[in-house]
């Protein structure tokens, strides 16, 4: 079996192997979002899952629970979890991450406990004050994990899943290097599928598919030019292929992205600090999520680069020609952010095309006519 | 709030003290016109964001958008706000406030002077614009948003609660820090702003008198369990405006004894709402439908009054222990207690503490009947409605509804819809009575 036919078993069956594990005897830890520390959770021994929705199985259960108007996405995951879906989870993590997760918590607890529950407060402020209050949540989080483990979290063995889940960045990034040729030899698609599927296995087997898939693509004959536009994905949750492959078939690249499911989640490192936790909660609360707020800087102009200067080295190093921003309707935050970041990109000569959709592969077709009229307009 | 001629609004027997309040909403307004032409400073602010007294404390003239929102939508001009900030980008399910204000800042803008006949004289630019994560998430990033449209410094801060289920003495401690660092940081932005120093004594003024004036909102809502009820919900929607926009003044102390007062008076002579009260219903949350106040009236056509809600309420009062001797910190303590006032009972019943509160209010008000409004464009204050309303069926039997709409958006809201549902309701309450 190639690297490529391994990695879409594990994305087509995503909590096949959290549930072997547990089989096995492990513990495995559902969270979501981009804010919750693998390596907390790993060093425990237990496994990190990111709980996923399904864009392509209707919302039939959660309604009786929650409103339509909450985020189809995590709409969708309770969804799962009500059809029993997310039974093998013997922990249920949320980050207060935005209004609706924060309020899905409790429903999701009082309806569906797992055996250890657990909110963090992650703060929306970015700054000093900040930062000491996230390593007291992190703190705090590490306390409830050890009386549910009945184990004391070991300095060392936190510091050795730091290096550990450096390393798969470090080869995430290499493979997103591979993105840059034109035209590239690994498709928006395929890392999708990489990327989802590394978020219900151990890290360490996760290395091992990426280091394979890596040697793969690059096995891989280079492709005549093609000429055709290479697009920078921006918005939160895509953890199907659906869309990305949609925007592939209309006739294009996708090559980079900043997305929960994408480089939000691993381009920086866990810096090397005497306390772990330090570098963990610096990193984590970095993470390029419009729920965050950076405090302003300067004047309109400055403080738009301050926010989205990052996204300049991939605009250029990944040559895109077009950004097509997916906001999973009714994400507050994203929705505020969309016109800013448009304003930016535009700024840079970057002609972008805002989406608002539901979550739902049901949807797709409707896409297709405005995503090929703009392919058509920055071709 | 008052409407215009075509929107039937207020209840007939609501109390005299409330009708005052269409003055000091003017006076929001006017205030934050008068001190632009005095060269004092002017912040749009949110609401319920815990720092109202210093504001205050340092003569800074707050302008509450999400009010101005609310205001737009009773007058019915909101459309053209709306339209503006969509015409802008921005999605027809952001919250509708939000748009409202970015509307409204755009077509400023673009004009060059306030929209014509914009509500109330419509808002002057700002000075700068405060935000805060109380609340919801839009209350954050909106302000950032804004400043596509104006140059004033922005600010925000995290105002954090701990969930119900933390162990409070094990977070205690760094809840309250951070909530103290945050404010502390607010007050050296507002500092470099003003050009000023914070007086702490001034501060220590407005908190005396924001809790004075809590305090006695608290009362009066105490007043309201009597029977029949002396003051419906209508009411509060106008009277917390005293409490929300003037924390921390004498206005909002002298404006609530007199309510009091009123309430008090009305109580000891059993004056209701309705000639005959049927039954008595708790709003039981979600933001109200500023477009269509009226409702509440079309209830009291059948006797049903609206008797206390679970939204633009006053916390508690709270103790601050007395071994803290600033008023910053004080501040943070405060914040602390009040979000955490439910999370002992709720742990010991139903793990959630705004099930405690509104089980709690249908004991004590002798409720009949609960009502939800949910807003489309409100994820904060919508999201968790129907769980609530599952957790309360565990513990009471009472009839139960959810109108939907939205706060401010009409394109939300179907009157033929409302008035089906309402009857269904209508005829349960009436079930009930007849068991
Ligand atoms: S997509 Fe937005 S609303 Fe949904 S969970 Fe993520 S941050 Fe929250
Ligand atoms: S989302 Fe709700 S609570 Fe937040 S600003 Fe809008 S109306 Fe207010």
């Amino acid at each position: 079996m190639t690297a490529l036919q391994n990695i879409e078993e594990i994305y087509e069956n995503r909590g096949g192997r959290a549930r072997e594990l547990r089989d096995a005897g492990k513990k495995v830890i559902g969270y979501f979002c981009c804010f919750v520390p693998d390596e907390i959770i790993t060093a425990f021994d237990m496994i990190p899952y990111r709980i996923q929705g399904s864009q392509s199985d209707p919302i039939d259960e959660a309604d009786a629970f929650l409103e339509p108007m909450a985020c189809p996405f995590a709409r969708s995951c309770f969804n799962m979890a009500l059809k029993g879906e997310y039974d093998f989870l013997d922990g249920f993590v949320a980050p207060h991450s935005c209004d609706t997760i924060e309020r899905m918590y409790h429903i999701w607890n009082s309806n569906k406990p797992s055996p250890f529950n657990h909110m963090i407060n992650v703060p929306h402020m970015m700054g000093p004050s900040s930062d000491a209050f996230y390593k007291k949540e992190l703190q705090y989080f590490i306390v409830r994990l050890e009386e549910f483990s009945g184990k004391k979290l070991e300095a060392d063995k936190l510091r050795d899943a730091v290096n550990l889940y450096n390393r798969r960045r470090a080869l995430l990034r290499e493979l997103y290097e591979l993105r840059r040729e034109n035209p590239p030899r690994v498709s928006g698609t395929e890392i999708t599928k990489v990327l989802v599927a590394g978020m219900g296995i151990p890290a360490i087997e996760h290395i091992e598919l990426v280091l394979a898939f890596i040697e793969e693509v690059k096995q891989r004959p280079q492709p005549k030019p093609d000429g055709l536009p290479r697009i920078f994905l921006w918005g939160n949750e895509i953890d199907d292929i659906a869309f990305i492959k949609l925007v592939e078939e209309c006739g294009a690249h996708v090559i980079m992205d900043d997305l929960c499911t994408g480089s939000r989640f691993f381009w920086e490192d866990v810096g090397q600090t005497d306390d772990p936790l330090d570098g963990i909660t610096r990193r984590y609360l970095c993470t390029h999520c419009p729920r965050s707020l950076e405090p302003q800087a300067g004047n309109r102009k400055e403080d738009l680069e301050n926010r989205f200067g990052y996204m300049k080295d991939f605009i250029s190093r990944w040559q895109a020609g077009g950004a097509i921003f997916y906001i999973v309707r009714y994400c507050d935050t994203c929705e505020l952010e969309g016109p800013d970041l448009r304003e930016y990109l535009n700024s840079l000569n970057v002609p972008v095309l805002m989406i608002e959709d539901d979550y739902s592969t049901s949807t797709m077709g409707q896409l297709r006519t405005r995503i090929q009229a703009f392919l058509e307009m920055i071709g | 709030m008052e409407a215009n001629g075509q929107v039937k609004t207020t209840a007939v027997k609501g109390t005299d003290t409330a009708r005052e309040v269409r003055a000091l909403v003017k006076k929001i307004y006017s205030a934050a016109h008068e001190a632009k032409a005095e060269g004092r400073k002017v912040a749009y602010i949110m609401v319920a964001s815990q720092y109202d007294e210093i504001i205050r404390a340092m003569d800074i003239v707050p302008l509450p958008t999400e009010n101005y929102a609310g205001l737009c939508a009773a007058k019915r001009d909101m459309d053209r706000f709306l339209l503006k900030a969509e015409a802008d980008g921005y999605s027809q399910v952001l919250c509708s406030y939000a748009r409202i204000g970015l509307g409204f800042d755009s077509m400023r803008k673009e004009l060059g002077h306030i929209p014509d006949g914009s509500p109330d004289g419509g808002m002057p630019v700002p000075d700068m614009m405060l935000g805060s994560s109380a609340v919801c998430d839009p209350r954050f990033k909106w302000f950032q948003a804004t400043s596509r449209y104006l140059a004033a410094p922005t600010f925000g801060i995290d105002v954090v609660a701990p969930p119900p289920q933390a162990d409070l003495s094990e977070v205690r401690d760094y809840y309250i820090k951070y909530q103290r660092d945050q404010l502390q940081a607010l007050v050296v932005f507002l500092e470099k702003q003003t050009g000023k120093k914070l007086d702490k004594e001034r501060l220590w003024e407005a908190i005396r008198l924001g809790d004075r004036a809590w305090q006695l909102w608290y009362d009066i809502d105490r007043l309201r369990v009597a029977v029949p009820c002396p003051m419906p919900s209508q009411d509060h929607f106008s009277i917390m405006v005293a409490g929300h926009y003037y924390t921390g003044t004498q206005i909002a102390v002298d404006f609530y004894q007199k309510l009091y007062d009123e309430v008090k008076y009305k109580v000891d002579h059993k004056i209701g709402v309705v000639a005959e009260e049927k039954n008595r219903i708790l709003y039981g949350g979600g933001l109200p439908p500023w477009h269509t106040l009226w409702i509440f009236n079309y209830f009291e056509s059948f006797g049903a009054v609206f008797v206390i809600e679970n939204v633009y309420r006053g916390f508690d009062p709270v103790e601050v222990p007395s071994h803290v001797k600033d008023p910053i910190d004080y501040l943070a303590w405060r914040a602390f207690l009040r979000f955490t006032r439910y999370h002992d009972q709720a742990r010991a019943r139903s793990g959630n503490p705004t099930v405690e509160k509104l089980l709690d209010m249908i004991e004590d008000y002798k409720i009949d009947g609960v009502v939800f409004h949910a807003c489309r464009s409100c994820r904060a204050t919508t999201i968790g409605q129907t769980h609530m309303k599952n957790e309360l069926g565990k513990y009471s039997d009472l009839p139960m509804m959810q109108l939907v709409s939205d706060m401010v958006d009409l394109r939300d809201y179907s009157e033929a819809q409302w008035k089906a549902q309402i009857s269904a309701f209508i005829e349960a309450l009436a079930a009930r009575n007849r068991q």
